[in-house]
């Protein structure tokens, strides 16, 4: 990528400690914001007042003091919630960034290599043969992404290498073909109830976690993020230089090979562990690390933490429009980041060019 | 001047942020002291729902939230309107169904908005209803009973269960008496005529039709006509040739909800290919109300009115009025058929 690789010389600022920790604290400070607003909005009445009582009781275990309603509807519809969209905007900026490095194409995101419609595959295979069973749609939506990754990997080499081109290619057919597998069966299967199908393709939180133990299944997802997404992150200085020719990091002491397995696996875990609980949301992982590249520079140290941080900001956002906007019904997710997210990227794309 | 325009702007922002909601707050605050006082000292009872979902229900429910317009018509016919607090957007009938508080479109509601209305009992159904609604609503302690009406029997059925739910026993006998009673003067009419081969119609194009699992190809059956496309597919999509391979007696049609683009006759017969069809060469077109595409009570009409159009001679010689309520022992029935509390 050229444009990357002058652009990376002549915007690569001395990255320091202070501006790596600046730069979160600020984007810390922006998704508190959206926290706040995300929690404050919605159909149920609740002043910032309540919710904070609602919230320090809750903290301290003195459930009786507060209504119960307002219990429910922070502590069981609004905070999981917002948890999950951070969680499902971080994994899927990462991602982005990561297949983006890995592929060298500006245009990659998460989803270019086939992973949503292998997710989406194994989620309606799931509704087909065990639609009552607790979390079946989730682990089924992981071992679709996952076998689509292995998949497309295999294919993906070149004499043993990963080869970004071919990679690429593989990727692309297999998420066609996939997508029409899953339109075959969702024209032909008879008599099943895929209603809810067309909501988890558009990607959708408002679907409650599988289990009642609603504590440690979030411990559960954000343990896999932490160790997908800090693998990312200890490659980010190494990313840096495979960017500007794989050959010249090679000179430089980089196992390029390894280093590209390590982002590829991730990157997918990351995919497949958002589309499994929030179905395909679209543009997220495409736009926030261009975005981040634009405002903060294109070092990958910078950048894999900023892509965190403003895909986390991305989705509680585009959640909280998605229930207000049009309340009391409530529009998918999906629709909203690419509703809001192609005109912002247009806007910052024009203001960069001039 | 853009400092002052940004300055304005974070104030309202703050203001819309901190904001109490005053009058709603104490509102709220209040039914639900209330409501927790009451529900303390409330029974329940446990009962099975339409989809086998064992649901724990108040003795007494007087706030109810439908999450379908069949089930909002439904509750209206029994006479429920009242412990009615809110139905969706699509409930449209009666017209007061209109004027409830809505939480959003059945497919996809605002749960939030559904707890904020303290119901007692969430009706939902299979015919429209996600289960993920239903889900995430159990989930949050709320008595969600769902009816899955595959047939016309079994809807009736369900009729008489909502009504026991909601305490409304002999209203729902009474109902469930009339139409059984009216379903089974049309089997009498109808049972030694053969039945007339149809296709249901749902949607022009792409053209879509029924499936024989759904309850309108069993509507079709107890109005003497019989849906020729045998698939188990619920909505299948159909290809003209296939169409004029099944070579059906009548088309049946759904007259549109809004009367907006509604099909007629001349249409048909204005259409290539279409107007080629023998069905439309005969002029053997029914139109009927589209309260056949709802499980609600007001689908009986719509079969009468199907077996009308299809079979003319059988209607030509009137029955005697049936005796409502009469033939059958209609309290000791609806005890049958309900959801046997445990």
């Amino acid at each position: 990528m050229p444009i990357q690789v002058e652009h990376q010389i002549q915007g690569m600022r001395a990255l320091t400690a202070r501006r790596v920790v600046g730069v979160c604290l600020m984007l810390l400070a922006v998704l508190f914001v959206a926290v706040v607003i995300s929690l404050r909005m919605g159909a149920f009445p609740l002043s910032v007042r309540d919710i904070v009582a609602t919230l320090v009781n809750g903290a301290l275990g003195r459930r009786e003091r507060i209504p119960s309603e307002f219990w429910l509807v922070v502590f069981g519809l609004r905070l999981p919630r917002i948890a999950l969209g951070i969680l499902v905007g971080a994994a899927l900026s990462i991602a982005g960034a990561g297949f983006q490095a890995l592929l060298r194409n500006p245009l990659a995101d998460p989803y270019v290599l086939g992973v949503s419609s292998g997710a989406a595959l194994g989620a309606i295979l799931s509704l087909i043969f065990a639609p009552h069973l607790a979390a079946a749609i989730q682990v089924a939506a992981f071992l679709g992404a996952a076998a689509t990754i292995a998949a497309v990997y295999f294919l993906g080499r070149r004499g043993g290498q990963l080869d970004s081109a071919t990679l690429l290619l593989a990727g692309i057919v297999a998420a066609s073909f996939l997508s029409a597998a899953i339109m075959f069966l969702m024209t032909t299967l008879p008599g099943r109830d895929l209603r809810g199908m067309a909501f988890w393709l558009m990607g959708d939180l408002s679907s409650p976690p599988p289990t009642d133990n609603v504590k440690g299944w979030f411990v559960f997802l954000f343990v896999v993020f932490a160790i997908a997404a800090g693998a990312i992150y200890l490659t980010a200085s190494d990313l840096n230089l495979i960017l500007t020719g794989e050959r010249e990091a090679e000179h430089l002491g980089v196992n390029v090979h390894r280093v590209k397995l390590v982002v590829y696996v991730s990157a997918s875990i990351l995919t497949g562990l958002a589309v499994s609980v929030s179905g395909a949301i679209g543009y997220v992982g495409l736009l926030i690390p261009h975005v981040m590249r634009m405002l903060f520079g294109n070092d990958y140290r910078l950048l894999v933490p900023t892509s965190a941080l403003g895909g986390a900001i991305a989705i509680v956002a585009a959640d909280t429009l998605a229930r207000t906007l049009v309340a009391p019904t409530e529009l998918p997710v999906g629709a909203m980041t690419a509703l809001a997210g192609a005109p912002v990227f247009i806007y910052l794309l024009r203001r960069r060019v001039r | 001047m853009i400092r002052v325009r940004r300055s304005v702007l974070l104030l309202w922002a703050a203001w819309a942020l901190v904001m109490p909601s005053g009058e709603v707050f104490a509102r709220v605050r209040f039914s639900q002291e209330a409501n927790t006082a009451s529900r303390e000292a409330r029974a329940t009872r446990t009962v099975t729902d339409g989809v086998g979902r064992r649901v724990k229900i108040p003795a007494t429910v007087d706030r109810i939230v439908s999450l379908a317009p069949n089930l909002t018509e439904t509750l209206y016919a029994l006479g429920l309107g009242d412990k009615l607090v809110g139905d969706t957007s699509y409930c449209d009938r009666p017209p007061a169904a209109k004027l409830k508080p809505h939480v959003g479109g059945p497919q996809n509601p605002s749960i939030e908005a559904i707890v904020a209305l303290h119901p007692d009992l969430v009706f939902a159904t299979t015919s429209i209803n996600r289960r993920e609604t239903v889900d995430a609503l159990d989930r949050l302690g709320l008595s969600v009973y769902t009816t899955d009406p595959r047939t016309v029997r079994r809807m009736i059925e369900s009729f008489g269960h909502m009504a026991d739910l909601a305490g409304a026993k002999s209203q729902g006998a009474a109902l469930t008496a009339d139409l059984n009673d009216r379903l089974d003067a049309l089997h009498t009419r109808l049972e030694n005529l053969p039945p007339v081969r149809v296709v249901f119609v749902v949607w022009l194009d792409p053209l879509q039709s029924v499936g024989r699992k759904t309850f309108i190809a069993d509507a079709l059956r107890w109005a003497g006509a019989e849906s020729v496309v045998r698939t188990d597919q619920n909505w299948p999509l159909l290809s003209f040739e296939e169409l004029v391979r099944l070579q059906p007696d009548y088309l049946v049609f759904a007259a549109s909800h809004t009367g907006e683009g509604a099909v007629t006759a001349s249409d048909l017969r204005s259409r290539a290919v279409w107007k080629d069809l023998p069905a439309v060469q005969q002029d053997h077109i029914a139109i009927i109300s589209d309260e056949i595409d709802r499980p609600a009570p007001a689908l009986v009409d719509a079969i009468e009115q199907l077996a009308r159009e299809v079979h003319p001679d059988a209607f030509k010689t009137s029955l005697a009025p049936h005796s409502e309520y009469l033939c059958r022992p209609a309290a000791l029935k609806s005890e049958e058929l309900c959801a046997n509390p445990s």
